[in-house]
């Protein structure tokens, strides 16, 4: 065995072994974060010796003889030993057989050992404590439950790896500090605390179906992964009906996984689906554990529900046989016991494809004035599917066009802008479609609706003949005049290009809104001299495509791309994964992480974050005022795009400020947020408003402030000077505007006056 | 990943092995590895095409020892975990030979890589 296979033999084994190995060190030192490290020193144990030995003959319980000698030693070494004993013998007392005096730490152990599968139900419970942070909860799951590595869970999640050990390290301290119990809950807290779990587990899920084949193979991985976990979970709880519920969703659902996407990656709508591919093994244990759920009894839950759902598609051997009455009813009582938008959003559906679209098209017109769908393309999708469906054309395209700009996925823009034109034609006179759908009678477009099958979903865009984008680039990449190099440059932007619009897209079809969508989608994120360069490209092809002789596209193809200045030096925006790890620095001061959380979400200047009171904060509604006179002159009285009142403006951040902000305001009342170190001198003295009353110390100052920053960002700055806070206000505009957000956005959230001073960051659409 | 592990022979199980394999296969199928098990009828029935010819041959066939006897479809995270699982189970059952072959099932379409 070469070192590599035993390597690898030895992970195999531990990710069979890590939940056991783990649960029980929890169990005998009451301490995850202990133990924890002695797992992991047995792994290197076995790490050491495995390749040179051979795998033994039974490796978990070696492993776990290890871990369990060394936990001994440490607790005798620390002096917790007799504690721990005592300890450990009294839950056996009160539990169980009373341990006699002499038994020791081993026997009282084995009389445990019998209780291995509470205590991986128990570690379960504690990983996905609600005192933790949901990511924290992932992260701690998948490691001492899953048997992850930190890289594993740092791949599968997209973030860095420190990122992820940092959200270990913190979620075992938070433990220990809560000082939170060992155990598996019962009376009231047993259900909320279920549902974390269950919650953990179907975010994991998630997370993975999420992920396309594209992606990196860690993350379709983790819906494998999820799955396991929940499966683990029906085993030690199989009394849980909402359990069963989750796995039986799980199973229906990662069931349609070869499905769900094309050949190219894009992903495929249920209707549309070719059901031959859906896995009948894992539909049928789908059917299994919801039944399991239906024995165990109880009200129905929300997975149980949605499982129920997913059954409903699963039994249908073709779309159209679909059994919309039964998945609208299931949608009702979903609705009773979750009433999220988004479930709300898919009753509509459910009831556009039972009842008719204009029952449908009611309970989605319910849902516009909801928050939480204000950015939420879905919602337009379906209104604009049901008005098309009703004959009311014009609304539906208004509908699409808001869905296109919504959606942040290139070929499904495409689709909704095709659609959105396609309604713009059936609602004009002249068109054919609308003709007859203007002389169809109300009654007739509902019978035709309803009889349509699957949900309201992105309609194919009929096939046209003309010269495909695929044909094109080869010609155009085909021509003498070009050199090798150039041809191999142009080759990769063309590339990409297919990739995101497609081979078979007819050119005259193409507008220069979709280049435009598909170039921020492939190089949205790139340096602007990568950005430039393979605009370069385009618009060099859509000179030659729209040539005379040609006449191949109908627009100019690279009307949307306009150059990006090239930053240079210090100006170049921090990575988002830089900025969050920098945010998530374990060993950051409280007043340090709150000031660049604040300045990187609120995008403000360090002057007006600095000038903050902590009597002009409004937690709740996540703001602060900052009067014009004390923030920089670039603020000044009249800027306000805010709703503030004349000569203030205010400064608004989002969830990582708001929970840091309690903590660093302390109670206190009145006087400057952020508050210098040391009292001031007394040659010094500030003026009164900038020193706090409760403390007598003043105002932190910006030199002391962008100090710290630049010592803390040294050895990320190429240059080794450390950044300036104000990079954090450009990062994050330029973050915003690579999610699409407008310059009047920007300045709202900013508190620039001028548009042009953000033009850019704005990306061109 | 999927794997289908495979046992071949006509070795008779005891009451004691057939007890530790109950056991295990209940644990492997708690932990959320076990997706499918069965054993199968020696012999069966043989299909042989050839030329567009189909020959249908009723069993029993002489080479009992090479025959598929039992089977379990696996989800595992690695080749080699699957490796450990199969270990795991020849050392409840003894003597006797195997395969281990990973399924590419509807999920690894060619057409996807």
């Amino acid at each position: 065995m070469t070192s590599w296979d035993a390597h690898r033999a030895v992970d195999a084994v531990w990710k069979l072994e890590a939940a056991r190995i783990v649960a029980g060190l929890v169990r005998m030192t009451g301490d995850v974060g202990l133990a924890e490290e002695l797992a992991q020193d047995a792994l290197l144990a076995a790490l050491e010796r495995w390749p040179e030995s051979g795998v033994p003959e039974n490796p978990g319980a070696w492993l776990m003889a290890v871990a369990k000698r060394r936990a001994v030693d440490r607790l005798r070494r620390d002096e917790r030993l007799d504690r721990r004993h005592e300890q450990l013998a009294h839950e056996l007392a009160t539990r169980r057989h009373p341990l006699d005096g002499d038994e020791d730490l081993d026997a009282a152990l084995g009389a445990v050992d019998g209780e291995v599968g509470d205590d991986v139900l128990r570690l379960m419970f504690i990983s996905c404590h609600p005192v933790l942070s949901t990511e924290s909860r992932v992260a701690l799951t998948l490691r001492l439950v899953g048997g992850l590595r930190t890289d594993e869970i740092a791949r599968a999640f997209l973030v860095s790896e420190p990122t992820v050990a940092q959200r270990i390290v913190r979620a075992k301290r938070t433990l220990a500090a809560e000082r939170i119990p060992f155990e598996v809950p019962e009376g009231p807290d047993r259900a909320s605390r279920l549902s974390s779990v269950l919650e953990v587990v179907y975010l994991i899920f998630n997370e993975g179906y999420a992920a396309t084949s594209g992606d990196d193979w860690t993350r379709p991985s983790l819906g494998l992964e999820a799955l396991r976990l929940g499966r683990v979970l029906a085993g030690l709880a199989p009394g849980e009906a909402e359990v069963h519920g989750l796995v039986a969703l799980m199973e229906l659902q990662q069931s349609r996984s070869a499905a769900r996407t094309g050949p190219s990656g894009e992903p495929v709508q249920l209707h549309e689906q070719n059901r031959g591919r859906w896995d009948q093994l894992l539909i049928r244990r789908g059917f299994a554990s919801l039944l399991r759920a239906r024995e165990a009894g109880g009200p129905l839950g929300p997975y149980v529900l949605q499982a129920a759902i997913a059954a409903c598609h699963a039994g249908a051997r073709t779309a159209e046989e679909t059994d919309w009455g039964r998945i609208a009813a299931l949608y009702e009582a979903l609705v009773r016991v979750l009433p999220t938008p988004v479930v709300r959003l898919n009753q509509a559906v459910a009831v556009a494809m039972a009842r008719g679209p204009r029952e449908g098209l009611a309970l989605a017109d319910a849902l516009t004035a909801e928050p939480a769908m204000k950015g939420y393309h879905l919602l337009p999708v379906v209104r604009g599917d049901l008005l098309s469906r009703l004959g009311r054309h014009d609304e539906a395209r208004a509908e699409f066009e808001r869905a296109a700009a919504l959606t942040r996925n290139v070929p499904e823009r495409a689709i909704l802008l095709a659609r959105a034109s396609a309604s713009a034609a059936s609602a004009s006179p002249a068109g054919p479609a609308g003709a007859a759908a203007d002389a169809a009678p109300r009654a007739a477009a509902d019978a035709a609706a309803t009889v349509r099958t699957g949900p309201p979903a992105v309609a194919a865009v009929p096939a046209r003949t003309g010269v495909t984008l695929a044909a094109a680039v080869r010609a155009f990449l085909d021509r003498p005049v070009l050199n090798e190099e150039t041809v191999r440059s142009y080759g990769q932007t063309m590339t990409r290009l297919r990739r995101h619009l497609g081979d078979d897209v007819i050119l005259t079809e193409v507008t220069a809104d979709e280049i435009g969508a598909a170039f921020v989608a492939a190089w949205g994120t790139a340096a602007a001299a990568t950005w430039n360069r393979h605009r370069a490209a385009v618009r060099s092809f859509a000179a030659w495509a729209a040539g005379p002789e040609r006449g191949w596209a109908a627009d100019d193809l690279a009307a949307r791309l306009d150059r990006r200045p090239e930053p240079r030096g210090r100006t170049r925006p921090m990575g988002r994964r830089q900025v969050e790890a920098l945010l998530e620095r374990g060993e950051v001061p409280l007043r340090e992480r709150t000031l660049w959380t604040l300045l990187y979400e609120s995008a403000a200047t360090a002057e007006s974050v600095l000038a903050l009171n902590v009597e002009d904060l409004d937690l709740s509604g996540r703001y602060g005022r900052v009067s014009a006179r004390t923030a920089d002159s670039a603020h000044r009285a009249g800027n306000d795009g805010n709703g503030g009142g004349v000569g203030e403006r205010r400064v608004r951040w989002q969830s990582g400020a708001a929970r840091l902000l309690p903590g660093l305001v302390a109670g206190r009342r009145q006087g400057p947020l952020f508050l210098a170190d040391r009292r001031p001198g007394p040659a010094r003295t500030p003026a009164a408003g900038d020193l706090c009353s409760h403390t007598g110390r003043g105002r932190l100052s910006y030199e002391r402030a962008e100090y710290l920053f630049k010592r803390a960002t040294r050895e990320l700055d190429p240059e080794g000077n450390g950044y300036t806070l104000r990079l954090l206000r450009h990062s994050r505009l330029a973050h915003l505007g690579e999610d699409g957000w407008s310059a009047g956005m920007l300045r709202d959230l900013s508190g620039h006056e001028s548009v042009r001073t953000l033009a850019p960051y704005v990306r061109s659409r | 990943m999927r794997f289908l592990m495979t046992t071949q022979g006509d070795a008779e199980p005891d009451e004691k092995m057939l007890a530790e394999m109950g056991a295990f296969i209940e644990e492997m199928a708690r932990a959320g590895v076990l997706l499918a098990t069965g054993g199968l009828e020696p012999g069966g029935v043989r299909i042989t095409s050839s030329g567009g010819e189909i020959t249908v041959t009723d069993g029993p066939f002489t080479e009992a020892k090479e025959a598929i006897v039992s089977f379990a479809l696996i989800e595992a995270r690695s080749r080699e975990e699957a490796v450990e699982l199969a270990r795991r189970f020849w050392k409840i059952v003894g003597d006797g030979v195997g395969h281990v072959q990973q399924v590419f099932g509807p999920d690894l379409d060619p057409r996807q890589g």
